[in-house]
């Protein structure tokens, strides 16, 4: 496939995103150890709007609501130290917000449910993304039991934030893929099921999930690549439900990082799971022979309680074709070894350990009530939260405002720590993290990222005072 | 194993791909009086009532052991290996082994164990579960003061226990006996970690199986109802033909 295809985020941004980068950066973030390029403003404008796109090539159109017209939105390309202003304009028919999945930013940036921007308005999101922060992150609204409803009709994006001192080489080609799910009426139309429906329960149960799968927009796009090339691939799972277990044919997987970016080492992968929200980078190595073909594909993977399991949960989906071109292998590039470490969080003094019981729809037997605080903790210091799944379908554990690691996965320690901000807790499984709250005063939402959990009020709300 | 009225409520439930989606229990109910959500330490007492309760029952018939407190497995919940198996088929494959639908459901572990049992749910959540037939894993921790589903705190869309659970016959027991069996299931048993396998079940959580047209309003219709009677001396005699029976009382 051509590289000026939107997948390839380096052609594409620039023309994408009305862009402006100023000219002379306003206030320098503190400065870096090892300075990068200098500081910048990025400033764009974000219109969340109704529009009509043909989603499938061939197929009908259809009515959605889109980020600067287009689905999934313009891919934000970012570097570590940039001082983001994010002018959103609201042009659809309710209130909505933008939430930066996994940035760490102040609490009014946060586009989380406390801050609705009505239709019609407008606001500015500010924030400065931090250093050491390089990692592939996602943008999405998150208005009170609305997000599902919005994210369904094509309102997500992703976001790439880059160090000055990315240790893979900057000759590799770049990818990056947007997994989203939909459905469609015939003639077109975004199926949404009315919630008192039979549908209707299966999805509020589930998570809404689309036969039609989507990679950055396209249901199996091509993927070009050389024998002995190596790609790196920033994978977004963007769907409101749907886990992919991804493997690529005849190919192993160098997996090199996830949510907050680049672990120490790459650790080899036959299959990868990718829950709801999360991230990974991986490298994908050239292996096959010129002129062959490979499909990147996800594997049945059951989340699901007995009552509402789709039938055909075990059928496996073709997502891409990684086509070799017929020119002659080049030599592979030299990988380093050691990529970022990434110092574990201290757990010797913890200030608090929480429990976080999940059942269905429900945190700690409760449903979100926005005047309502859960949790209380101060800035600066560090918990160890347990996330206990009890019953028999995964959820995805997500929370905002401060990334954390985790610690062990039903009592088998984590090998290595890396930044995370969403951890899948399957079926009766228990993960446990920790957290430091570095970063900014407020009240942060944790939640469940199946979205029509959270829109049924499966989240909560951890207030973080200075 | 299965005692006959625990029967008779998979037999019930057994022509539930006929049964119709008709509204979900009686409006007419009384509200519960309020629950404790735990706290305060339960009195030795109650938890000897609570255990009379739970023996008396037959809980351990079905969740793990016997009648007996001190056999193995009590109410620790369905295991693979017991013997008899204390898996049912629910539907009609109850009596057809092939027909279909066909749910597989467990007896779960009514132990306090943390990750597998009943550790996590509350006092309260007992209390909905055996009155209301609520899961507790999946109805939010509050106290319900009305059966029309979306009122007075009880779920738009509740979510059933699976049959057999006999909870339409237990809900009929006081509010006092359900809290106690309540506070002696998390204060007096030990907890034992086995984890159950879900139970299968329908879409819609057994919710067009358990219509007031099959299992009856809460609380039951006045007394007498058509099949009841009021007696009088003359016509228990009459009736019975039995002198030896005690006379009733008013
Ligand atoms: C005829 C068999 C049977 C008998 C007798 C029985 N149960 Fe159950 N019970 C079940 C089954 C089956 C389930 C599982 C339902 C499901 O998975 O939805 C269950 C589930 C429960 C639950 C829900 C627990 C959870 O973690 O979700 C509670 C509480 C419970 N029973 C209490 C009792 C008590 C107390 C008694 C005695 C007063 C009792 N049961 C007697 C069959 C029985």
């Amino acid at each position: 496939m051509p590289r000026s295809h939107p997948l390839s985020v380096r052609t594409a941004v620039a023309a994408a995103l009305a862009l402006q980068v100023a000219a002379a950066p306003s206030t320098p973030p503190a400065a870096p150890a090892r300075a990068g390029p200098a500081a910048r403003t990025v400033e764009l404008t974000l219109t969340a709007a109704p529009a009509r796109l043909a989603l499938r090539d061939g197929g009908d159109t259809t009515d959605v609501w889109a980020y600067d017209g287009r689905v999934p939105g313009p891919t934000l390309d970012l570097r570590e130290g940039d001082r983001v202003v994010v002018h959103f304009r609201n042009r659809l028919p309710e209130a909505s917000t933008i939430h930066w999945h996994g940035l760490t930013l102040p609490f009014v940036a946060d586009g989380s449910p406390f801050h609705p921007v009505p239709p019609g308005g407008s606001h500015d999101y500010v924030f400065t993304v931090p250093r050491g922060t390089a990692g592939t992150y996602w943008y999405h609204p998150h208005p009170d039991h609305r997000t599902g409803a919005q994210v369904a009709r094509g309102l997500y994006g992703a976001i790439v934030v880059r160090a000055p001192d990315d240790p893979l080489p900057a000759s590799l080609p770049e990818h990056v893929l947007v997994l989203s799910d939909n459905r469609f009426r015939p003639g077109g139309a975004i199926d949404i099921a009315d919630p008192a429906s039979p549908a209707g329960r299966v999805d509020a149960e589930n998570g809404r999930e689309g036969d039609v799968v989507f990679v950055s927009g396209r249901v199996m796009p091509a993927l070009a690549i050389r024998s002995g090339e190596v790609q790196r691939w920033r994978i977004v799972n963007a769907s409101a439900a749907r886990v992919y277990r991804l493997a690529l044919e005849g190919h192993r997987l160098l997996h090199v990082g996830s949510d907050g970016g680049l672990f120490a080492r790459g650790v080899e992968r036959g299959e990868l799971t990718l829950g709801v929200g999360e991230r990974a980078e991986v490298l994908v190595r050239g292996t096959g022979a010129p002129g062959t073909r490979a499909l990147l594909r996800a594997l049945p993977y059951d989340r699901y309680i007995p009552q509402t399991r789709p039938a055909d949960w075990a059928t496996p989906r073709d997502l891409l074709a990684l086509r070799y071109d017929d020119g002659p292998p080049v030599a592979p590039p030299a990988l380093p070894e050691v990529l970022r470490p990434v110092a574990p969080l201290d757990t010797g003094r913890v200030a608090a350990r929480r429990v976080m019981v999940l059942t269905q729809h429900l945190i700690n037997g409760k449903h979100m009530d926005m005047a309502r605080v859960d949790v209380r903790a101060r800035l600066g210091t560090t918990e160890i939260w347990e996330v206990e799944n009890l019953v028999g379908m995964d959820h995805p554990f997500h929370l905002h405002g401060f990334r954390f690691q985790v610690l062990d996965r039903n009592g088998v320690p984590e090998p290595f720590p890396s930044w995370k901000d969403v951890v899948n807790v399957p079926k009766h499984e228990t993960a446990r993290f920790v957290v430091r709250f570095d970063g900014f005063a407020g009240k942060w939402m944790y939640h469940c990222h199946i979205l029509d959990h959270e829109d049924h009020g499966m989240m909560g709300v951890l207030e973080v005072r200075p | 194993m299965a005692r006959p009225h625990h029967l008779a409520a998979a037999a019930a439930v057994a022509g539930l791909a006929s049964a119709a989606a008709a509204p979900t229990l009686g409006a007419q109910a009384r509200p519960a009086a309020a629950v404790a959500g735990g706290g305060r330490a339960p009195s030795e007492a109650q938890l000897l009532r609570g255990r009379a309760l739970v023996l008396n029952h037959g809980c351990g018939d079905c969740h793990g052991g016997s009648p007996d407190p001190a056999s193995e497995g009590f109410l620790a919940g369905y295991r693979p290996d017991a013997v008899p198996s204390l898996e049912f088929r629910i539907g009609p494959c109850a009596d057809r082994p092939d027909a279909q639908p066909c749910f597989r459901t467990r007896p779960r572990n009514l132990t306090p164990d943390n990750a597998t049992g009943t550790g996590r749910f509350t006092e309260r959540q007992l209390f909905n579960a055996l009155r209301y037939g609520l899961r507790p894993g999946e109805t939010p921790d509050v106290e319900i003061t009305g059966t029309t589903p979306g009122q007075g705190n009880f779920p738009a869309h509740p979510k059933y226990l699976a049959p057999p659970m006999p909870w339409p016959a237990f809900r009929h027991m006081a509010d006092q006996e359900l809290r106690d069996i309540a506070a002696y299931l998390k204060h007096a048993v030990a907890p034992v970690r086995n984890r159950v396998p879900d139970s299968e079940g329908p879409p819609d959580f057994w919710a067009s199986a358990y219509t007031v047209a099959l299992i009856g309003p809460y609380p039951a219709a006045p007394f007498p109802t058509a099949r009841e009677q009021r007696p009088t001396l003359a016509r228990a005699v009459r009736g019975t033909g039995d002198r030896s029976a005690p006379p009733p009382r008013r």
